[in-house]
């Protein structure tokens, strides 16, 4: 019923969509939203992508840099891959964007999603965390190095994660290893149901590290904390309360790996509109707004235009499908 | 006398005019979420978080706990009216409250919710106060292991809550777990039970199913009886007062299960649903009169209703004292803290006591408000029974509806709802109990993971269950709650015979 519908909606959207591409690439050159913005977080309230989408669309709002309204729109399911398949029949409509970050292509990769990145096109990058490595605070490993020492002895030492095998902690883990020497997948990855969850295991000393998003650490690290950083995989030290832990690159491991987000757009969206949005999106980083909500949520500016953020995206692609393949999780 | 000077310094906070205000649209905003399906605390709260953004931390945080436990108050005068839980903590409620409500006890069995609730989370802010920062120690101390043989226990429940075929009863349960497995499985990221349809991806809701079980089933089964719509009930809502007796009899049960919830509360992952799960099994096994539990028994309201509001308390344990989320709702109240620039975690007693004492003195101001603010709502309300039933059924339907629609704004989902209200009725008319399968269903995922997780880190041996003492102790517990009903059951024939 509902496909049916969808499809039929479609065949009168499409040529309507088309036209409406036409008249305005005849009209003008400045392409502006002539509605309200559909802005889709591809999960439900309160994660990630869904505190970008809103951060987004109020930092728009409140610094008055668009006339129509960014309106936030949840659709969870799949790790994504529903709204996915949703936004992707939605070829060349101007005025829906979605947030993204690794798992575009981390899912589609594992099997779970039909479209992956390249259906999409890439609007911008707009910023970035990074990995960390927690031990608890009392734990006899003082450096990444140390950790991996005694992972080659005993491959049994347990590394939880925040999410599932073949996802982003477990292939910022696995490549890490690969990185230090060691095969990628003598890494006994547990993977729990949050960073958060892992945490809490790590306190309790059920587990002997943890591997997170850096910004959703550093409330629990610092004076009196029961956790105790190891190093994390940003190219450089971070600031505020990270300052004091090295990089993999200071102790000697060559690798990096960043938790990115950015903003894509319909397929086929027609080369104005991205031009609109990716230059409003570069205009937006810079404002005062922009900049509080940022430091307060521990987000580090990675702006990309389109192009820049769509080979980008092929580098990340071929990077992690090396590491999948590798941990033989590769089902595309 | 050191938590007494921190709770006056709270009050100090939490007394200031615009704080009264916030506790207050909090509950009032909360009472209201929880009655309707479908908009639960957590979608309610991310969709706050740029309201609290400027707010002052002690003010957000106040606003935002009254939202989440006002929502869990509220949340049982549906499963009581229409035998549809608003929100996941209040299905428990339904077993013995809807019952009592087609008894024509509608309005006692929705006062003993206020009562019991506004008791369950009067004592759990006490114990907050009182042991937050040990307790942190206990939420930690809570691995795979241990999470798997709590689990267990609380299956064990299914025994008591399979009334009169304890077949029957394992059936349903076996179903519950079956149900629960669907979607992307967390240890090997293989999808289970899927067909391939995206849409299962992430598992099946569990309101979906215990609205179609419970709502829409009831729906299909007065139908089916003759959808007669002219028996109009007769002063359907019945006396709000409680006699001496009956505030005696619950008074064990509501303190009981406030404890009990408060402590399910504190660990993370489980809160306030397997809280009044665990409640309400402890009552029924403990009552002399266990076998007229799910037929309206008042201790069967008030026991998971003094639990789900404590656990809901016992939650913000691990929020504030590790800075760890345990439940999806606590997890935005997280970021929403994060976004506002306090980091909760184990240095926010001394960095930012007034957000602590402030909220836990709002929590004190709350529960008063929320009684004050529901017990003369309860007679308006439950004017909702005197609908003629054609009326009735249609709102329950739409309700269900509304409900699913508006958690995943999924067509799908509706036909799942469809679905599980055909197994509910189908259930009903062989006799199959669906309390079990719903216990099955909430534990069930946990139980898995964390067995798999539990013998991922201790390399395949499953003396690690055995090891520890405290999964050690739980499985004993198990054992002995699994053991005892069949003695007793045997010592009574012996008798007879």
């Amino acid at each position: 019923m509902t496909v049916l519908s969808l499809k039929r909606l479609a065949v009168i959207a499409l040529p309507m969509a088309a036209l409406a591409g036409m008249t305005t690439s005849v009209q003008a050159q400045e392409w502006t939203p002539s509605k309200s913005v559909e802005f889709v977080a591809p999960a439900n309230p309160g994660g990630g992508w869904d505190t970008l989408v809103r951060t987004v669309s109020r930092v728009i709002q409140q610094e008055g840099l668009a006339d129509e309204n960014y309106a936030a729109i949840n659709v969870p399911g799949g790790g994504g891959a529903v709204a996915w398949a949703q936004i992707a029949r939605d070829s060349g409509n101007p005025h829906k964007l979605f947030a993204t970050s690794p798992p575009i292509i981390l899912v589609p990769l594992a099997g779970a999603s039909r479209y992956d990145h390249t259906d999409f096109t890439p609007v911008a990058r707009l910023i970035t965390d990074y990995s960390i490595v927690l031990v608890s605070a009392d734990s006899e490993y003082e450096t990444i190095n140390d950790l991996f020492d005694a992972l080659k002895e005993n491959p049994g030492l347990s590394v939880g994660g925040g999410s599932a095998p073949g996802s982003m902690d477990h292939i910022s883990i696995a490549g890490l290893a690969s990185a230090a020497g060691l095969e990628a997948s003598s890494v006994n990855y547990i993977p729990f149901s949050g960073g958060g969850d892992a945490m809490t295991n790590l306190m309790g000393g059920h587990i002997e590290a943890v591997i997170t998003g850096a910004g959703e650490s550093v409330g629990q690290l610092g004076e009196g904390s029961q956790i105790r950083a190891l190093g994390v995989s940003s190219p450089e030290r971070l600031g505020g309360g990270l300052a004091e832990v090295p990089t993999y690159q200071e102790q000697g491991v060559d690798y990096t790996f960043d938790i990115w987000r950015g903003i894509m757009g319909t397929p086929d969206m027609p080369e104005e509109a991205v031009t609109y949005y990716q230059d409003l999106f570069a205009e937006m980083l810079e404002t005062d707004g922009w900049q509080e909500a940022r430091d307060q949520l521990g987000w580090i500016d990675a702006y990309q235009n389109s192009e820049e953020s769509g080979v980008f995206l092929d580098e990340q692609q071929a990077q992690f499908s090396g590491v999948l393949s590798e941990l033989g999780l590769l089902r595309q | 006398m050191d938590a007494l000077n921190n709770l006056m310094y709270g009050f100090g906070i939490a007394l200031e005019p615009i704080n009264i205000a916030y506790v207050f649209a909090g509950v009032f905003a909360g009472t209201i979420i929880g009655m309707l399906p479908g908009l639960g605390p957590i979608s309610a709260l991310a969709l706050m978080i740029p309201i609290t953004f400027a707010m002052e931390p002690s003010s957000g945080l106040i606003l935002m706990a009254g939202v989440y436990y006002g929502a869990i108050f509220g949340g049982s005068t549906s499963s009581i009216l229409l035998n549809a839980p608003g929100v996941a903590g209040t299905v428990a409620t339904s077993f013995d409250g809807y019952p009592m409500a087609k008894k024509g006890m509608a309005g006692k069995a929705l006062a003993i919710a206020a009562y019991s609730s506004f008791v369950g989370g009067t004592i759990s802010v006490i114990f907050l106060m009182l042991v937050a920062p040990l307790l942190s120690k206990v939420a930690v101390s809570f691995g795979p292991a241990e999470y798997f043989a709590l689990m267990v226990l609380g299956l064990t429940a299914v025994v008591s809550l399979s009334d009169k075929s304890l077949i029957k009863g394992l059936i349903a349960a076996v179903v519950g777990v079956i149900i629960s497995i669907v979607g992307i499985d967390l240890q090997t990221g293989t999808e289970r039970f899927t067909f391939g349809s995206i849409q299962l991806l992430d598992g099946i809701d569990f309101l979906v199913v215990a609205l179609g079980i419970f709502a829409l089933a009831e729906v299909f089964y007065m139908l089916l009886r003759g959808g007669g719509g002219k028996e109009a009930p007769r002063n359907a809502i019945g006396s709000l007062k409680l006699t001496r007796s009956e505030v005696k009899e619950i008074a064990g049960p509501v303190s009981r299960s406030s404890v009990l919830g408060f402590f399910t509360g504190v660990l993370p992952g489980a809160g306030a649903t397997i809280g009044s799960f665990l409640g309400y099994s402890m009552e029924k096994r403990l009552a002399k009169d266990g076998d007229t539990f799910g037929k309206g028994n008042i201790k069967g309201v008030a026991a998971p209703e003094a639990a789900n509001n404590a656990a809901c308390t016992g939650s913000f344990v691990p929020l504030l004292t590790l800075g760890v989320p345990g439940s999806g709702t606590t997890a935005v109240l997280l970021g929403a803290l994060l976004v506002m620039g306090v980091t909760p975690g184990p240095m926010m007693l001394e960095q930012r006591p007034d957000v602590f004492w402030g909220v836990v003195a709002s929590m004190y101001i709350g529960n008063i408000f929320l009684l004050v603010l529901n017990l003369p709502l309860i007679p308006l309300i439950a004017k909702i029974l005197d609908l003629p039933k054609p009326l009735l059924l249609s709102l329950i339907l739409i309700f269900c509806m509304i409900g699913v629609y508006g958690m995943s704004f999924s067509v799908f989902d509706l036909l799942l709802l469809l679905g599980f209200g055909l197994l509910g009725l189908g259930m009903r008319l062989f006799g199959f109990p669906a309390a079990p399968l719903i216990l099955a269903l909430i534990l069930g995922n946990i139980m898995e993971e964390s067995m798999r997780r539990a013998l991922q880190i201790s390399g395949g041996d499953w003396m690690t269950f055995i090891d520890k003492p405290i999964s050690l102790s739980l499985l004993l517990i198990a054992l002995l709650s699994l053991g005892l009903p069949l003695l007793k059951k045997r010592r009574k024939r012996a008798i007879a015979e």
